[in-house]
């Protein structure tokens, strides 16, 4: 029964259908909500983005980053800047992803080199000088103060209010950010990165380099990092040297292991809980809101390890246990490795007759798994 | 096509520490050599020696006419040079066919930009190499498992489908480190039969590290054997079985006295294996 529903849940029709539901969904959304939220959402839509950016580095490819928030910040930044100056807003927009692409590239040259924990340290590095610099470069930066930029009010033919507008440049920048991650997550790099994650050794086996990928997922953490920056300023309109402080990075890294590591929707939902748990807290107790935050940390993770996106994987497990506790006859092949030569046209491993009553999708599962 | 495997004078310390001393012997393309010894020999530290994992103090390593013994690993499979591991090291939360599918991976095209916008290309030769991988799989009777995730299998299995990774690179030499160690007497007769049609095919050199004596003499067309770092003899499997030098390095010199001949045969093989 559990399995039939999975199977559902997994052909592509019913797939297509969910996605167009959500898609239409997240289109009529903001006319019907009332401003607050639609500012809510659009917040939860940057930061989906600046955790997308670490899973890229940290989930997919196993390297811990505490600078991403750097990268956030540095995006808003350029794009305050260029703003203030009058450039063109693509010309913003591509600032905005290529000067922190550029940063994280030449610190990645150097941190890749260094494995494990040094690569944490470095990227430790990054928020604790620039919140210094931002306020030390006040002619760019707008020092402590911070510097605003207003280019994100809704164009007239639009008819569209100014929340409306910024919640659909969020969804359509994002929307396009995680197309793009998750495109190159689920093909050739993200093995390549997955395996230098699991184990360097095997990578260069598979002529995968691990410097090189770690590189290469570094610079696109901080290109999808400078991304979210953009993001930032479009929907708060306005930063400061507070912007990329370093307890911010912590609640990214936090918010991405409870979505999720190395997943996609893990992205999503960690910029939901990024955004929202705080405001909750603040709602229930405004006086323990550090303590709150960390219980529903502990307890996602003593829950669910693998985050709130593992819970599909965690539950098909648990009904595919109960449903194929009872007939362990049909168990795989190795089981009753065949003990009388294999004919030459029979594939090895496989005794024919087993295999024949092991249909793929449904049989049962070895129990004991190392 | 099948390349030949020449190593010429390979040392290798760690500081003070001689782990292989001058080592030298050629594999002719197409045949399989059988590399065995007892252990703490240096037969995988010489592995990874070929794979690029460690870098020889000295010594020349080629692949056909191309030195490699300066490459790193990442650059070995351009020489189309493939392993596998002793503990076979796959990616346990991903499916078979993803770990198998990791083997061909240097056989893609593109770079990172045009897989994040899926051009054609992309598509299809990763849709090539997916059919591909399945067929493999197939072959080695581990169709069924494709879509399962690699930690749902047995030990056994895992060296199937490590040996299924590693030949999705189409390696021109293959290094297999312990293939049957683990194995059932069924999988070791399967794995004997899919190494004898790899080279029916010869279009690999194979060198196998490995224990298992029934394995050498069923598939190995030379045999090297190391000792303390140094290579103690060439030649085939029987001569080495019979070589006192080489039951005197696996049993001691004691031991060789009070067995005879056949006991000790079977003693290389039960005692490591």
């Amino acid at each position: 029964m559990g399995a039939q529903k999975t199977g559902l849940l997994r052909t592509p029709w019913f797939q297509l259908t969910l996605a167009l539901v959500a898609v239409v969904l997240l289109v009529v959304a903001p006319l019907l909500l009332p401003i607050p939220v639609n500012q809510t959402l659009a917040r939860i839509g940057v930061f989906a983005v600046a955790v997308l950016g670490l899973n890229v580095i940290m989930g997919y490819t196993g390297q811990v980053s505490l600078g991403q928030i750097f990268f956030l910040g540095l995006g808003a930044y350029v794009t305050a800047y260029g703003v203030e100056n009058g450039w063109n807003i693509a010309l913003v927009f591509l600032a905005a992803v290529v000067i922190p692409g550029v940063v994280g590239l030449i610190v990645a040259l150097a941190a890749a080199r260094l494995g494990g924990l040094a690569i944490a340290m470095v990227t430790i590095a990054l928020p604790i000088i620039g919140v210094p610099l931002a306020k030390r470069l006040s002619d760019v930066t707008g020092g402590s103060q911070g510097i605003s930029a207003r280019f994100s009010s809704a164009p007239d033919w639009t008819g569209l209010a100014n929340d409306q507008w910024q919640y659909y440049l969020v969804l359509a920048i994002g929307g396009i950010s995680f197309l793009l991650v998750f495109n190159l997550v689920r093909g050739k790099y993200g093995r390549a990165f997955r395996i230098v994650k699991e184990n360097e050794a095997v990578a260069g086996a598979m002529g995968i380099s691990p410097y090189r990928y770690k590189v290469l997922a570094f610079t696109i953490a901080s290109m999808v990092g400078g991304v979210s920056g953009f993001l930032y300023m479009v929907v708060v309109q306005y930063t400061s040297p507070e912007t990329l402080a370093f307890h911010h990075s912590i609640s990214l890294l936090a918010a991405m292991v409870v979505g999720g590591a190395g997943s996609i929707i893990g992205s999503l939902i960690g910029g939901i809980y990024y955004v929202l748990v705080p405001n909750f807290t603040n709602e229930v107790a405004p006086t323990l809101t550090s303590l709150i935050q960390g219980a529903i940390l502990l307890l996602v993770l003593f829950i669910l390890p693998g985050g709130i996106a593992s819970l599909p994987r965690v539950l098909r497990r648990w009904t595919g246990r109960s449903s194929r506790s009872s007939p362990p006859a049909s168990s795989p092949p190795e089981a009753s490795a065949p003990s009388s030569d294999p004919s030459p046209s029979t594939p090895p491993n496989t005794s024919p007759s087993t295999s024949s009553t092991t249909p793929p999708s449904t049989a049962s599962v070895k129990e004991d798994s190392p | 096509m099948a390349a030949r495997l020449t190593l010429a004078d390979v040392n290798l310390h760690f500081g003070g520490v001689t782990v292989l001393k001058d080592v030298g012997f050629t594999v002719e393309p197409g045949t399989v050599l059988g590399l065995v010894g007892p252990n703490g020999a240096g037969k995988t530290s010489l592995f990874n020696c070929i794979s690029g994992h460690y870098r020889p103090s000295s010594g020349s390593i080629r692949i056909d006419d191309a030195e490699i013994s300066q490459t790193r690993p990442a650059g070995m499979s351009r020489h189309g040079l493939a392993r596998t591991f002793q503990h076979p090291a796959l990616q346990l939360e991903s499916t078979v066919l993803d770990n198998v599918l990791l083997g061909g991976h240097a056989r893609l095209p593109g770079g990172p930009a045009s897989w994040a916008v899926r051009l054609p290309p992309m598509v299809r030769s990763e849709r090539e190499l997916r059919a591909e991988a399945l067929d493999r799989l197939e072959e080695l009777g581990l169709g069924w498992a494709a879509h399962r995730s690699a930690d749902e299998l047995s030990h056994g299995l895992h060296k199937g489908v490590e040996l299924c990774r590693a030949l999705m690179a189409r390696p021109q030499v293959l290094l297999l480190d312990e293939p049957a160690a683990g194995l059932s007497h069924g999988e070791v007769d399967s794995f004997i039969q899919t190494i004898h049609g790899l080279k029916a095919a010869g279009e690999i050199t194979l060198v196998i590290v490995e224990h298992h004596m029934g394995v050498i003499s069923a598939l190995a067309d030379r045999v090297v054997v190391l000792n303390h770092g140094s290579k103690l003899m060439e030649g085939t499997a029987c001569q080495a079985q019979s070589d006192p030098r080489v039951i005197e390095a696996y049993l001691g010199k004691d031991s060789m006295d009070s067995n005879d001949s056949t006991d000790t045969r079977d003693g290389i093989g039960d005692d490591a294996a």
